[in-house]
């Protein structure tokens, strides 16, 4: 079976004041094409570190980081940056939708960046707002929202340009149980049928339970749990 | 402790903010150090010359006869019954002082004590020490102080070179000599002889050709005198006139000066006023979450408005303190343009250094501190406002925002309603109409929020149609930074508007002058003496270089022109008697029938200038207006009234036949000659400067060089205006830096998701590029309309109750089209930090937690 995204001899460390902390050594990694993979970890064990690492916001001390057969490590800022907003999706702990753009402007945004035409943008967006079950609050704020209906506008954001990769970073952890099982199933839902690689970070076993394989990311290292 | 330590945390918004503050108290200060300094000075001069006078007997220029005096000391009805003294007083200057305007105060030693105690210690003189001043004559005497100042020291024994003086009196110059020193004995006595030349009274009357006149006799009558039979008793051309309010008047022309000049000041410190609001508010909405915990901690509402004020009060002091010494430094160079305007445009007056009055600091030190309290007052109760525990969120605050902005429409359309009725009161009052332009200029930038996300709605569509995302983004995101940024546009909209409207008066000034220059100056060439002030006419011209001018081969006709200062009811005024001009342009003369003012001055009629006809309120050509001739008050018809932009005292324009018939005077100060059609006026005017060589300070100008003289001294003029409107413009530029850096530390974690989400650095640096331009683009705009509004309101309003002139409206376009340029460039170039920190961001920071 192809190799969707690896890594390997990643490393990153941090300085906190004078003290170097190292947070990834020589990880190393392979994720297949429609694999959903959740990587569990302590609080400051990397885990969002890692995801960055992937999505090419943060680069690497050293190793390498393989995408859809490019090496994001390699390239330069601005082509990572265009790497990930063609390839990738992205789910926050914190939903991170804008807040001065309505749920319709927040779901749109990755197509606009992709230069998507207005009109096809908007119907498209649409189209995903209505799978999350929102279709009737493309005008309202985010802030008018509960925190489930955030993270549901957050999925349709990081679905909607037809991502390869959906990297999702702690996606329940600020939702109570049942919403984050609502959103969980969801997200395994729509990246199912859409055949989407998702790669979550959390430290929820009810969350974990809905991926295909579980990692733990313990002393800078990638174990598997399941 | 948590409020220092807030400032400290944001550095570069707490410099801005101080900087902002400093500016607009350091403009302030600058400017009323410069007027406290002219004002001073002028008041000084004229104590020290006054000394304890009640009342003076004075005839106009024609001086009062000395034999008045003699009369009044050596009648029985007089004698005894007050105390009198005689003076001659001219306007001197002289290489070896500086060149700076002094007063050449010609006394009778005798009658002195009483009046000028200073000039000998309160005891009279000691006249072992001025015998020469009264038996030699060119004897004259400076405070020790003044000759130490200009390394002068007197002769001992018998004059010489040493302790000579070339004094430049009306166009002649004079040897004088330094015969001894006067020790003031106090502070006052300083200051009040520090420009003072003084003489004796016949040495006075040599050195200014009046011999047998005296310019005034000072009186001091005692408190409950009846002055009817004084005043009934003058020979007829003399008149009483109590001295205080002599000064008054005079001091009280420079009054719309100085008020314009402070008015202009104010507005800067309003900007800094904005600005201060501006960045508190941002402080305060960034750390409401802050605050909800505090209050949830149990600190009471006031508790944290008083944090937040004494946040206020901190940058206000320090503010303030910095902007002091600005001040002090701004009013260095103040003084002296102000003191250059008001010496053309007034009257003589020379300021030696800047008076640092303590209320002036005061002055500008509370102020700084009470605009910043006040300023922040609303955002401190904001944040008192917040309930424990509650973050209001962004999208919250701009809604709150967005009713904000109808209300500040609303609220900006009745302020700008109610200062046009403020200013439709018909008053000379200056308070009135600059609290009705304030209300017009505050009301208008009320309205800036509101055409910003109007004009943002409106490009929406267009932009992102031609400029695809950022073109959608950025006009969306101008719209709900309105919290954020409102304030700061709005006092970049106020400055740029100044702009326009300063430019576009200062344009039309300029072009009314130049016409009304081109009117008046018909004649080829001009020929006058050149005294101590550049714009007025006061030196007399020797009859032999009249004679000289006057018949010169090539030219074809002359005119000539008499300037003395007469006495009206009114204080005394300057009377320009001169050869009838049959060319009188409809826009020269205001009121009256141009075809017949001529005969009607031959016939004794006089002509008003718009200056004085204002202040007077004199606009019925039915009237007359008396005078106080050599003969007595005399009655003058009034055939009209005319532009004149040489003086805001008011001039009297008359026949120099009926001025020579009723004044007995022959002297002129000026001839201008209109050359035959085949004449070179260069060459004659280099003829006639040959032939005028022996006769001192005699000038020969064509009127081209004459037009560019009174051109420059009108550049002058505005030099200080174009200088402030410079600093508020800084001001504003500040304000806007300062909240779009607030912006930006806000919008980071947006910029993060942004980010994440896959837009790329340039990108997001076009995107703030683009957001900024489009704020200066409505500041700029909106700026467009204000500015003419002010322009009108400067125009014929604030100017014309200011100085009385009538302007035509000059309208071009460059000055709209450089204003817009301005508010886009300013807010672009105070983007450019701005947008380098945000490429500096780093995402993952900007991502973590909330």
């Amino acid at each position: 079976m192809t190799i969707f995204l690896r890594f390997h001899d990643l490393t990153k460390s941090y300085y906190e004041g004078n003290v170097k902390r190292l947070v990834l050594q020589n990880a190393h990694a392979e994720f297949q094409p429609g694999e959903m993979t959740a990587i569990l970890g302590k609080s400051g064990s990397g885990k969002s570190t890692l995801l960055n690492l992937i999505s090419g916001i943060d680069a690497p001390d050293s190793g390498q980081i393989w995408v859809d057969g490019r090496n994001l490590a390699s390239l330069p800022e601005r082509e990572r940056t265009l790497f990930r907003r063609a390839r990738i999706g992205f789910i926050f702990q914190f939903f991170n939708l804008i807040p001065t753009l309505t749920v319709g402007e927040n779901v749109s945004l990755p197509l606009e960046l992709n230069r998507v035409p207005r009109p096809q943008a908007q119907k498209k967006a649409k189209d995903f707002l209505d799978s999350v079950g929102l279709a009737d609050r493309w005008t309202t704020f985010p802030e008018k929202l509960s925190g489930g209906e955030q993270q549901r506008v957050a999925l349709a954001r990081a679905l909607v340009h037809d991502p390869l990769l959906i990297l999702a970073d702690e996606p329940t952890g600020n939702l109570d149980e049942e919403t984050g099982a609502q959103v969980m199933s969801l997200l395994a839902k729509l990246t199912r049928e859409q055949d989407r690689t998702l790669l979550m970070v959390t430290h929820s076993a009810e969350a974990a339970s809905y991926a295909d394989r579980v990692l733990r990311l313990s002393h800078g290292q990638l174990v598997a749990e399941r | 402790m948590l409020s220092l330590r807030t400032l400290l945390r944001h550095p570069i918004q707490f410099a801005l903010m101080t900087l902002g503050i400093a500016l607009g108290v350091a403009v302030m200060v600058g400017i009323d150090l410069a007027n406290a300094s002219a004002e001073r000075a002028f008041d000084l001069s004229a104590s020290a010359v006054t000394g304890r006078a009640t009342h003076a007997i004075v005839a106009g220029s024609g001086g009062v006869d000395e034999t008045l005096y003699v009369r009044l000391r050596t009648d029985p009805q007089w004698r005894g019954q007050f105390e009198s003294a005689p003076t001659v007083r001219a306007f001197v200057a002289s290489p070896q002082l500086g060149e700076i305007p002094f007063t050449l105060l010609g006394i009778d030693p005798f009658a002195e004590a009483p009046f000028r105690s200073y000039l000998g210690g309160g005891q009279g003189f000691d006249f072992q020490s001025i015998a020469p001043l009264l038996t030699q004559s060119g004897a004259i005497l400076l405070s020790a102080p003044t000759a130490e100042r200009y390394n002068l020291t007197p002769c001992m024994d018998e004059f010489n070179d040493s302790c000579r003086l070339e004094l430049s009196i009306n166009g002649k110059t004079r040897s004088a000599y330094l015969i001894g020193l006067l020790e003031p004995s106090n502070d006052f006595a300083r200051r009040a002889l520090d420009t003072l030349v003084i003489t004796d009274i016949a040495t006075a009357q040599s050195l200014t050709d009046t011999a047998g006149e005296l310019t005034q006799i000072d009186l001091i009558l005692p408190e409950d005198y009846d002055t009817a039979a004084l005043t009934a008793a003058l020979p007829a051309g003399n008149l009483l006139v109590a001295s205080a309010t002599r000064n008054d008047q005079v001091n009280t022309m420079t009054a719309a000066f100085r008020v314009n000049l402070t008015a202009l000041s104010l507005l800067a410190l309003l900007v800094g006023l904005f600005l201060i609001y501006n960045t508190m508010t941002f402080s305060v909405v960034q750390r409401r979450a802050m605050f909800g915990a505090l209050r949830s901690l149990g600190y009471t509402r006031e508790q944290v408005f008083g944090m937040v004020l004494g946040e206020a009060a901190l940058v206000g002091a320090l503010g303030a303190c910095i902007g002091l010494g600005l001040g002090i430094l701004l009013g260095q160079g103040a003084v002296q343009m102000v003191t250059q305007t008001i010496n053309d445009l007034f009257f003589v007056v020379s300021v030696r250094g800047v008076q640092i009055p303590a209320s002036s600091l005061l002055k500008g030190g509370l102020a700084g501190l009470f605009a910043s309290l006040l300023a922040a007052a609303p955002p401190a109760w904001e944040a008192a406002s917040v309930p424990p525990r509650l973050a209001l969120s962004r999208a919250g605050l701009e809604s709150k925002a967005g009713v904000a902005v109808n209300l500040a429409a609303v609220l900006g359309i009745l302020a700008a309603l109610a200062g046009g009725l403020i200013l439709a009161i018909p008053t000379r009052d200056l308070i009135v109409s600059f609290t009705g332009t304030f209300a017009v200029i505050i009301g208008l930038a009320a309205l800036t929020p509101f055409v910003t996300v109007t004009l943002m709605r409106l490009l929406n569509d267009p932009l992102a149609a031609l400029f695809g995302l950022m073109g959608r983004l950025a006009p969306r995101n101008v719209i709900r930074s309105q919290s954020r940024t409102a304030v700061a546009v709005a006092a970049l909209m106020i400055a740029v508007s100044v702009t326009i409207g300063v430019q576009v008066m200062i344009a039309s000034f300029r072009t009314t002058v130049t016409l009304w220059l081109d009117q008046t100056l018909q004649g080829d060439l001009y020929i006058a003496a050149q005294g101590l002030s550049a714009a007025r006419l006061d030196t007399p011209l020797a009859p032999e270089a009249v004679a000289i001018a006057r018949s010169h081969p090539l030219a074809q006709s002359s005119a000539v022109v008499r300037v003395v200062s007469v006495e009206t009811e009114f204080g005394s005024v300057d009377l320009v008697a001169a050869t009838p001009d049959p060319l009188l342009d409809a826009r020269i003369l205001l009121e009256g029938n141009p075809e017949h003012v001529v005969r009607e001055m031959k016939e004794g009629a006089i002509l008003l200038s718009e200056p004085l006809a204002a202040r007077l309120g004199i606009d019925s050509l039915n009237e007359t207006f008396p005078l106080l001739t050599p003969e007595g008050w005399v009655q003058f018809p009034v055939a009209g009234i005319y532009a004149d932009y040489a003086s805001t005292r008011g001039t009297i324009r008359m026949d120099i036949d009926v001025y020579r018939s009723l004044w007995k005077d022959d002297t002129l100060n000026g001839v201008s000659l209109t050359l035959l059609s085949s004449a070179d006026v260069d060459s004659v005017t280099a003829d006639l400067r040959g032939q005028l060589i022996g006769f001192e300070r005699v000038q020969v100008n064509p009127s081209g060089a004459l037009r560019d003289d009174a051109i420059k001294i009108f550049d002058r003029t505005f030099a200080i205006t174009t200088a402030m409107q410079l600093v508020t413009t800084l001001v504003a530029f500040i304000g806007v830096l300062s909240s779009l850096l607030a912006l930006q530390l806000e919008k980071a974690r947006e910029m993060g998701i942004l980010r994440a989400l896959g837009l790329t650095l340039a990108e997001m640096r076009r995107l703030t590029f683009w957001e900024t331009g489009l704020l200066g683009a409505s500041a700029g705009l909106l700026a467009l309309p204000t500015g003419y509004i002010l322009a009108w309101i400067l125009i014929f309003i604030i100017n014309q109750r200011s100085f009385g002139w009538t302007l035509q409206m000059q309208m071009e376009p460059l000055p709209f089209a450089q204003a817009f340029v301005l508010a886009v460039s300013a807010a672009l170039l105070a983007a450019v930090y701005p947008a380098w920190r945000l490429s500096r961001m780093q995402t993952a920071e900007a991502l973590r937690g909330e």
